[in-house]
């Protein structure tokens, strides 16, 4: 039966006029006005014709290709006068300090043409390097990528009045009035600061203050503070202070809920300490390799280094350090506290830790991070107990770090809203963002007559002040440090201030109405306050060094005055009213405190055990995380490019954020944490171009959501924590990007190889740890008379092709890694990317697996299948595989380095179409980007997968948010001796063969071998452990040469041997059991 | 070819043109007078009047002795000095064998290697033969055409059918190609070939200037900076260093600071060509008026003349400091005809390692530790040895042996 539907085109076809039936039949058929046109008599009558047309079209096209083709004129415009230390495409190095309130390091800054380009730590001087190593100084990656910074165009660039540009004569005339009114009406003047440990700062602030009559206070506040550390101390040792450790005196360290290798105390200096004694190769009786102990609830990298870890929720960890001290006190012959028990597993490793501590007693430290003062109290309790105070722990001569005063901090808030405060100063911190009562501080400052920020964004703090007098760049800035008694520092500008700033100190010194510079100003400073015969030739050297040490201190020790009984009182009641989900709130080893989060670098490099890159989320045990989304197997919780992570909704006393969430093996079940330094620029504010992204509507995209919300104050201190959160699941899903999926090594020995002290000091050969790859051959070689499988030999013996001539013959270039030097900081990333140009993607590139970095910091946990448990419970091959991919609730976890490992075989070599990548006679895996066409047939044959293909050219305005490269003022931190990749080629590692070269050059020029430890390799120079050495394998000599024939050494994926010039050094952890041979 | 090479002791030939080409090449030709007299016919010259050798060795003592004929010399030459020449007397005797039975290029003006032009000059004959025969052969074939076309139609016409009509070549050509497509469709991949050939070597030299066969690339300055006014060894001939400074030092030899001009020109404020008016420009940049600096300089903006390409990685120090190269090696006549600075190399990737491929370096007994330390490795061990053996079987390492030709020498 045909169908009667019809189908409407309009509602005109309902009544049907004439004109729209002509229309309708003639639809197609409208007539063109070719009559009219050509009627034109101005057409007909014209003098072009269209072949003509056509010859100007063509002429002119082929015109336009020839001249695209010609070469621009290139201009060069020398200096008028060259400066004398000048030479273009020379690099000039200058000795300088960092310092932010919280890190600090002494460093070198290399400059180009006057441009700063790269930091890495001074390998000469100063207390964050290791004496023993070369070429290298312990810094973290906030301190290398703050480069960056210096060229971010959303720096302010002038002084502004309520947000309007104004100059810096009207801005010191009235802020010098505003002062002296505020101090006249009786009100306080106060300068709100980081902590300040520059002798000379302090004196410009005292100047600023005798010039108002004395009335100027100085508040200090540390964004994380220690203020419960430092008033501990004041009880106990009558000084408030941040004691000065020493790590490398330690035998036993004991941490607890302390970060001390990452975010807590001093850590570039504990970190080369801590790695000190932990070369197996290294120790003897007298200095055995260190035991480290940590109880911790999220798993830090300073867990993970541990040898011993015990995950605990946060709320038992005042108990930890109660038990502890009750264990130590019965084995020393004092009063206890009286502390229960935990939980038998415990009560278990507290009395192991005890034994072993009360056995190395003036040798041990105990670290706590808690922010009750009684913990603290109770920690000074036990290290006291055991003679550490003169021998691991001087409090008489400690450091001038984490001078933060919560409860100064606290009463200025209140003062500010109650309207007594006249003036206020603001310096290094942004209280308006990281203040759990930020929006009383934000009241504060409406009430407050005179409020200068000295902040170089117009951040959130900045934005609400009345004036804004940007500081320079600290690589624009004089400055000098005083980390330690007698040990003083200078910073020294590399640049001359890029936009109209001044520094701090000298706002102050204006404003004091002294018309010195600054750097008079220190070297005044120094000839005041350090009497000798000869300031400028200290003067001169400290600048030169970047350091001064006056005077060396000697260790001295202290009684411990402090209360126990009402401090174990304090830290029992710290431990109550836990909830089902407790919050603990920590600094990422990229981000920091917040203050950083505007650097791309840090912004891209991923969290040395998450994985995640441009967020922030919150960390749950896996069971927990199932139970709360309602999961059964791990496996559901994978985060990958198509597999977002699950939205949840958290609430601490009211206040809701919405976070992804991230499994985390090592995790406390019942603990929760969040990264704090995100959600930068909320409203908006332009706190730098990486912090606060652009929609493509223009709408404000901050990274992550700001966790200092959660923080809160408690018993007078800043504490960084809740012990009462619930956890829901919104229903929603939140993409993160993950460079490493992958969790465990699926019992691969060949990856990453590990072993206990125990199995390697007794010495049996080493094939019980690092076993060697066989293979069987069609030759007798056990001569059993048979050919058969049991006729094997060495991988590294058989070999497809030739072997290559670099073995012997001039240089050969190669690496070692030793997996026990690596804590996984992740300075090296940075470094690498700063040195190479290495560009940043982005979010959603890096979810796709697009990330670029050369040097990539791999993370395995520990599983508690293996292919023997497996078979012994008689599980198949997949379940054992399914099962080998999820880690351990408390794994054991290895940090690996991995980069181009410049294989002697390499098997990207054979397959390039073009000969791109090529292998040099010095046994680099070369890499020409010029005749790179783009197939990735090496990176789909590369076993190590460290080959980066550049899917776009990230120098456009698509990346422009992101990547520093892209905007004029952005790419002058690019390293002019390397190449800017374009799209549709791939990159990778090259050894920093522009510094092999250039180190090779300057040997030829002077005459002479090339020094072993002189090339500056860029992760190796950043490494401040020393875990990675870079040198000659062909210099009999080398430290290389020396370790590569190490019993710990071995190449990862031996077994297809391809050869390469990368080795890795086992890891060795300092437990009691023995290892079984695994083969 | 003459005969007088080809009986040539070849050796004694090359040491002399390479000690040459190191030494005199500068004001010196073999065969013509430029700054120096012509080398060819010296030995004879100097036949029964003096010790050759001593006066090559330093002019100025021989001068001094008295000598008649090195006077003269002296005074013919405009009484400009020979350099010193640190070369033994085994060396002086190879240049004069060199001068005296000097074989000029084929194209003059190459100064390159004598065995690559005679081989270009045979191919150019050889084309010409080609074309000759060529052409040849189509007249045959289009008379043979022509007949084959008549006797066709003859036969036709004597079977009483209509003849053939008279057809153009082309029009051959086309009713050929359409009976036989399969060869026309080879020719005509050839020829597309052809042309992609022709347009990729066209393509290829797009953008590149300096050498032989393109346009030597000389913008113009906003000094009329005369190179052979200052270099020139005829004229001041200052040391090129004294001004491009970051030669040794640097990637880059540096376009000088004008405050480097000064160190002579405050003192010279007028030139013999262009008197006052260019020298009046140094003055203006740096800001001097006669007696003092004004403190408000006005940079320089010149017009780069050598421009490589930014993925490649050039280190003047390199070629400078150590490999002891001329500047005139790679820019040309600089200092004796350049009044204006040109680009005289081809500054391509085939001109940079053609001489890494053929330039010797000297690693045994150099004296300097780096090299002594290669060389040490190459002799010492047995890997080392075979690579040594290998090396020497053109009697010297070159730089290509040293890894010259390797890609991550220069790009990174």
């Amino acid at each position: 039966m045909p169908s009667t539907k019809r189908y409407w085109q309009d509602l005109a076809q309902l009544d049907p006029s004439a004109e729209v039936v002509s229309r309708n039949a003639n639809e197609f058929n409208a007539p063109l006005p070719i009559d009219q046109v050509l009627g034109d008599s101005t057409i007909t009558g014209a003098s072009t014709g269209r072949r003509d047309f056509l010859k100007f079209l063509g002429f002119s096209l082929s015109a336009a290709t020839l001249a695209a083709c010609e070469t621009p004129v290139i201009k060069s415009i020398p200096y008028v006068t060259k400066p004398e230390d000048i030479t273009p495409g020379v690099a000039n190095w200058y000795a300088s300090t960092y310092f932010d309130g919280d890190d600090f390091a002494s460093v070198l800054v290399k400059t180009r043409e006057g441009r700063p380009i790269m930091i890495k730590g001074n390998p000469r001087f100063g207390i964050n390097r290791d004496p023993n190593l070369v070429n290298t100084s312990s810094i973290n990656a906030r301190i290398n990528s703050s480069v960056v910074t210096l060229y971010d165009s959303e720096r302010l660039q002038g002084p502004h009045k309520a947000g309007a540009a104004s100059d810096w004569a009207t801005a010191d005339k009235a802020i010098a009035e505003g002062l002296a009114a505020a101090v006249a009406s009786g009100k306080r003047a106060v300068l709100l600061s980081n902590t300040i440990i520059s002798p000379s700062s302090k004196a410009a602030i005292a100047a600023l203050s005798t010039k108002l009559g004395g009335k100027l206070e100085h508040v200090q506040y540390d964004t994380v503070s220690q203020a419960a550390l430092t008033n501990a101390n004041a009880k106990s040792f009558g000084q408030r202070m941040f004691p000065d450790y020493d790590l490398t005196q330690a035998d036993v360290l004991v941490g607890i809920d302390a970060d001390f290798l990452g975010g807590w105390g001093n850590a570039t200096e504990y970190a080369w300490q801590y790695t000190s004694r932990r070369r197996p190769e290294t120790v003897s009786a007298v200095r055995p390799m260190s035991r480290h102990w940590q109880f911790e609830s999220r798993m830090s990298i300073t867990g993970a280094n541990a040898d011993e870890r015990i995950a605990l929720k946060p709320s038992r960890l005042p108990l930890v350090a109660l038990a502890l001290y009750d264990a130590v006190a019965k084995g020393s012959g004092a009063a206890g506290t009286g502390a229960g028990s935990i939980d038998e597993h415990t009560d278990h490793a507290i009395q192991k830790c005890a034994e072993e501590l009360l056995k190395a007693k003036g040798k041990s430290i105990v670290f706590s991070g808690s922010s009750d003062e009684g913990v603290q109290t109770v920690i000074n309790g036990i290290n006291a107990l055991l003679g550490n105070y003169g021998t691991t722990i001087d409090v008489v001569n400690g450091t001038s770090f984490k001078q933060g005063d919560d409860a100064a901090v606290a009463q200025l808030v209140k003062d500010m809203n109650a309207g007594t405060v006249g003036a206020l100063l603001i310096v290094g911190v942004n209280p308006a963002y990281s203040l759990p009562n930020a929006a009383d501080f934000k009241e504060g400052l409406k009430k407050t007559a005179l409020t200068v920020s000295f902040s170089g964004y117009a951040d959130e703090t900045a934005s609400l002040c009345g004036w804004m007098v940007p500081d320079n760049h600290w690589l624009e800035s004089w400055n000098d440090y005083s980390p330690k008694p007698g040990h003083y520092t200078t910073a020294q500008p590399t640049i001359r201030p890029l936009f109209d700033t001044r520094q701090w100190q000298e706002s102050l010194l204006r404003w004091s109405g002294s018309t010195v510079n600054y750097h008079n100003f220190i070297q005044d400073n120094w000839r005041a306050t350090m009497p000798t015969v000869a300031f400028t030739e200290v003067w001169n050297k400290g600048l030169h060094d970047g350091v001064h040490q006056a005077f060396t201190p000697v260790r001295t020790a202290s009684a411990f005055a402090g209360d126990i009984n009402a401090a174990a009182a304090s830290a029992r009641k710290s431990a109550e009213g836990a909830g089902a989900f407790e919050l603990q709130l920590y600094t990422k080893d990229s981000i920091g405190n917040g203050l950083h989060a505007n650097n791309p670098w840090l912004q891209e490099m991923p969290d040395p055990l998450t994985k995640v890159t441009w967020d922030n989320y919150v960390l749950m045990a896996p069971s927990d995380l199932l139970t709360t989304v309602g999961k059964k197997t791990f496996n559901d919780l994978y985060i990958g490019e198509q597999s977002p992570a699950y939205l949840l909704k958290v609430t601490v006393n009211g206040l809701t954020l919405e976070l992804p969430a991230v499994p985390a093996p090592g995790m406390a079940p019942g603990a929760v944490a969040i990264a704090l330094g995100y959600g930068r620029g909320e409203n908006g504010e332009r706190v730098g171009r990486a912090a606060c992204l652009r929609n493509e509507d223009g709408t404000h995209a901050p990274v992550g959501k700001n966790a200092y919300v959660f923080s809160h104050w408690a018993n007078g201190h800043l504490n960084y924590g809740a012990a009462s959160a619930t956890v829901e699941f919104t229903g929603n899903m939140y993409p993160l990007a993950l460079t490493q999926t992958q969790m465990t090594d699926m019992d691969r020995h060949s990856v990453v190889k590990q072993t206990t002290f125990a199995t390697w000091s007794e010495h049996k050969p080493h094939e019980t740890y690092n076993h060697r790859h066989m293979l069987a051959v069609h030759a007798d070689v056990n001569e059993d008379g048979v050919i058969d499988a049991r006729d094997k030999v060495p991988t590294t013996e058989v070999d497809l092709w030739a072997e290559h001539p670099v073995a012997q013959v001039g240089h050969r270039w190669g690496m070692s890694i030793d997996l026990n030097g690596c804590i996984g900081c992740g300075a090296c990333i940075t470094a690498c990317s700063i040195e190479n140009n290495v560009p940043v993607v982005g979010k959603d590139e890096v979810r796709r697996s697009r990330d670029m970095h050369w040097l990539r910091l791999d993370r395995y946990y520990s599983s508690d299948m293996t292919h023997e448990k497996g078979k012994a419970e008689g599980k198949g091959k997949i379940e054992r595989y399914l099962d080998m991919e999820v880690p351990s609730a408390q794994p054991k976890v290895v940090f690996m380095p991995v980069m181009c490992q410049h294989c002697n075989h390499a098997p990207c070599e054979t397959v390039c179409p073009v000969a791109a990548t090529t292998h040099s006679n010095e046994g680099l895996n070369q890499m020409a980007y010029n005749r790179c066409i783009g197939t990735r047939y090496c990176a789909n044959n590369c076993p190590y997968k460290v080959r980066r293909f550049n899917w776009f050219n990230y120098v456009t305005e698509k990346f422009g948010q992101v990547n520093p490269a892209w905007d004029e003022l952005g790419r002058m931190v690019l390293n002019p001796d390397v190449v800017v990749r374009s799209r549709g080629v791939i990159e990778k590692c090259s050894l920093c063969v522009q510094e092999i070269q250039a180190t090779k050059l300057k040997a030829k020029k002077e005459g002479r071998p090339v020094r072993d430890g002189e090339v500056d390799c860029a992760c190796e120079s950043a490494c401040g452990t020393g875990a990675i050495v870079f040198g000659d394998l062909n210099d009999p000599d080398s430290r290389i040469s020396k370790l590569v024939k190490a019993e710990r050494t071995y190449h990862a994926l031996e077994e297809i041997g391809v050869q390469p010039n990368i080795s890795y050094m086992a890891k060795v952890r300092n437990v009691e059991e023995t290892e079984h041979h695994h083969a | 070819m003459t005969g007088a090479y080809a009986q040539a002791d070849k050796a004694l030939y090359s040491t002399g043109e390479k000690v040459f080409k190191g030494n005199c090449a500068s004001c010196h030709k073999p065969d013509k007078d430029m700054t120096g007299p012509a080398i060819k016919g010296a030995k004879a010259r100097w036949e029964g009047k003096g010790d050759i050798h001593a006066w090559v060795k330093n002019s100025t003592a021989v001068i001094k002795s008295g000598n008649a004929y090195a006077n003269e010399l002296f005074n013919k030459w405009n009484k400009s000095v020979m350099t010193p020449n640190a070369i033994s007397d085994a060396e002086i005797d190879a240049v004069l064998y060199y001068a005296d039975n000097f074989v000029a290029p084929v194209k003059p003006g190459g100064g390159g290697d004598v065995v690559e032009d005679t081989r270009k000059a045979g191919d150019d004959t050889y084309w010409q033969w080609l074309l000759i025969v060529v052409l040849l052969l189509a007249i045959v074939v289009l008379s043979l055409g022509g007949v084959k076309h008549q006797l066709g139609n003859a036969v036709l016409e004597k079977q009483g059918k209509q003849p053939e009509p008279e057809r153009s070549i082309w029009g051959n050509f086309v009713q050929w190609a359409g009976r036989n497509k399969a060869w026309a469709s080879v020719l005509g991949v050839l020829f597309v070939v052809w042309l992609v050939v022709l347009g990729w070597d066209w393509a290829i030299n797009i953008g590149v200037y300096g050498g032989e066969e393109v346009a030597h690339y000389k913008p113009s300055q906003p000094i009329a900076f005369d190179h052979t006014l200052h270099a020139g060894k005829d004229n001041l001939a200052i040391n090129c260093q004294y001004c491009h400074s970051g030669a040794e030092k640097s990637k880059h030899a540096g376009i000088p600071s004008p405050s480097v001009c000064m160190n002579c020109h405050k003192a010279v404020s007028e030139g013999t060509k262009t008197g006052t008016t260019e020298i009046a420009k140094i003055y203006a940049a740096v800001g001097w008026d006669g007696k003092e600096y004004s403190g408000t300089p006005r940079p320089l903006v010149w017009n780069k003349v050598h421009n490589l390409p930014d993925h490649v990685y050039f280190s003047h120090a390199q070629h400078v400091a150590v490999g002891k190269l001329e500047c005139q090696k790679c820019h040309g006549p600089i200092d004796t005809e350049m009044t204006v600075a040109e680009q005289w190399a081809p500054l391509t990737m085939g001109w940079c390692i053609q001489c890494h491929g053929e330039t010797e370096v000297k690693v045994a007994g150099s004296g300097n530790g780096y090299y002594e330390e290669i060389h040490r490795r190459l002799v010492e061990t047995p890997m080392g040895n075979r690579e040594l053996r290998e090396f020497l079987e053109d009697e010297k390492i070159t730089v290509k042996e040293l890894g010259g030709w390797e890609c991550a020498k220069c790009h990174y």
